[in-house]
């Protein structure tokens, strides 16, 4: 048997070398804390600085505009309650294929007396630019929506949804975390106010992440008791994750466009392949405005788990749509909002492809799943006539 | 998730999957909501089983628990079989997490309304008998 193939990137990727290797003077001679005035705090706070500059530079930004926080989540709440805090009360629009992170927080800004629209989404999982327009209330003090889905990889059209903002003057924040260091976000083109961004989907380390906020965004601050990142968000940074968080976006500019070609190709040829040698399994997400990564597949009348169940004892490691909690399918919300059948939903796996994924990965992979979706039909009473 | 090498086991090689032609017995179980179903198949000779089948829709455990399942009502007395219980099917994979406890509360059921299946088919001729979870 081959070695490990990770196929999971969307969920998180593995700290590159060089991240790890800018990392390590941060725990060790670098450990002051940043807001010291020392010489140990002043070290310390030069990492900081220099990742906010790597960042800023990666976004086209003043270094101002980018804050820290302890993750994509983090991110989400925060500019999410901070806009609405600021304001008060009125709507939000939102879509219904969000990360919990943003339908969560909306749903509990909606139990504070705000009001939320969540917009459908297509068969390929777009929100219509058109829909936004027309949802937009005189008292709608902010847009979120994503960059691409995690699930499907579907990309947004923020393009056309932020101007739409901009000439309503209404903050747009964007949950950028499977887009940034993945595909190119054009800050001023794409309208875009709140764009949050994580480390540990590019590979750099977790519970790092980041906030951009356009300046002159009326914001509160959600947690309280320091002056830190521009009294935003209190709390001492973490000084080493955020060094490499900058070093990894430093990597990524340099190789994000070539990977995302072949990253592309990989994954076409990997669809390929499975359609050739697997019956009735369709591909979920748009077909071209999607993730370079990103594979999610229905393979029907077998249950999303087993498969990957059956791969991860062939060493490849994808994620399932659909998750048994407590012996309660939810098949994915996201497919459910695409309009995908259920019998088919419930058969849905994603596989998403990283930089250190080869041919002879997807070859591998080839060579078990259609074996081992073939097998577990043939233990389906539905797929048995 | 951490599954028991028992588990794994019955799940990378199923005892006893497949149909079988004009049975003394069928039963299946399904769980609301998770879509999953067992579906078991008897040959009984003088009261006792003496060959099992089973198709399953269903995550990992639920298809490890039908073949741990198989095995279990093999070479039982039917009488015993209708009360078999979800410990039971737990224990012949040598337990299931919490979160996966319907494996054996689908296979559990599913065995069981073969076996009533049977017996009911003694007493009165009339169709298997399919049960639902509330
Ligand atoms: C679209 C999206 N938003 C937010 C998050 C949360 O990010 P984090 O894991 O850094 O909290 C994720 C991670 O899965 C994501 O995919």
């Amino acid at each position: 048997m081959k070695g490990r193939v990770y196929l999971d990137h969307n969920a998180s990727t593995q700290v590159h070398p060089e991240v790890v290797a800018a990392m390590l003077p941060y725990f060790g001679e670098r450990f002051g804390n940043p807001s010291s005035v020392h010489g140990f705090g002043r070290e310390a706070r030069e990492g900081l600085e220099i990742a906010r500059e790597q960042i800023a530079d990666f976004l086209r930004v003043a270094k101002e505009e980018v804050i820290f926080t302890s993750g994509g989540t983090e991110s989400d709440n925060l500019a999410i309650k901070g806009v609405a805090g600021a304001r008060g009360s009125g709507h939000i629009i939102t879509s219904q294929i969000e990360h919990h992170a943003v339908l969560r927080t909306c749903e509990v800004l909606e139990g504070q007396g705000f009001a939320v629209t969540y917009l459908p989404v297509d068969g390929d999982g777009l929100v219509n630019p058109d829909d936004v327009r027309r949802a937009i209330r005189p008292d709608t003090i902010l847009i979120t929506i994503m960059h691409a889905n995690s699930e499907v990889g579907t990309i947004e059209p923020v393009e056309a949804i932020g101007p739409i903002a901009r000439e309503r003057g209404i903050p747009f924040h964007v949950d950028g975390v499977q887009t940034f260091g993945k595909v190119p976000i054009d800050l001023e083109r794409f309208g875009i106010a709140l764009l949050s961004f994580s480390s540990h989907k590019i590979y750099g380390p977790k519970g790092v992440a980041g906030l951009y906020i356009r300046k002159g965004t009326k914001m509160v601050s959600v947690q309280h008791g320091g002056e830190h990142e521009r009294r935003r968000r209190a709390g001492t940074e973490n000084v080493p994750g955020i060094v490499g968080f900058g070093k990894a976006v430093e990597i990524r500019a340099r190789e994000m466009d070539a990977e995302a070609v072949r990253l592309t190709a990989l994954r076409n040829r990997f669809w390929a392949g499975v359609q050739s040698r697997v019956q009735e399994v369709r591909l979920n997400g748009h077909p071209t405005r999607r993730l370079p990564g990103t594979l999610n597949m229905c393979f029907r009348h077998v249950e999303s788990e087993s498969i990957v169940l059956g791969l991860d004892l062939k060493g490849v490691g994808v994620s399932a749509g659909s998750a048994c909690t407590s012996g309660n399918v939810e098949p994915s919300y996201v497919l459910v909002a695409m309009g995908v059948p259920l019998d088919w939903a419930m058969g849905s796996v994603r596989a998403t492809l990283g930089r250190e994924n080869t041919d002879e990965d997807i070859d591998y992979a080839l060579e078990v799943l259609p074996p081992l979706v073939e097998r577990l039909r043939s233990l389906s009473p539905a797929a048995v006539p | 998730m951490n599954y028991s090498e028992t588990l794994i086991d019955h799940f990378r090689n199923p005892r006893n999957a497949g149909m079988m032609r004009e049975p003394d017995g069928v039963g299946e179980d399904t769980f609301d909501g998770c879509g999953d179903l067992a579906r078991f198949y008897l040959r009984v000779v003088d009261g006792r089983v003496v060959d099992v089948r089973f198709q399953t829709y269903g995550c990992g455990p639920t298809i490890a628990a039908s073949s741990a399942g198989s095995e279990l009502a093999t070479g039982r007395p039917v009488a015993d079989l209708v009360a078999v219980s979800e410990q039971d099917v737990t224990a012949a994979v040598d337990g299931l997490p919490d979160e996966r406890l319907h494996a054996a509360q689908v296979v559990a059921g599913a065995l069981r309304a073969a076996a009533r299946d049977y017996l009911s088919r003694r007493s009165a001729p009339s169709g298997s008998e399919v049960r639902q979870h509330a």
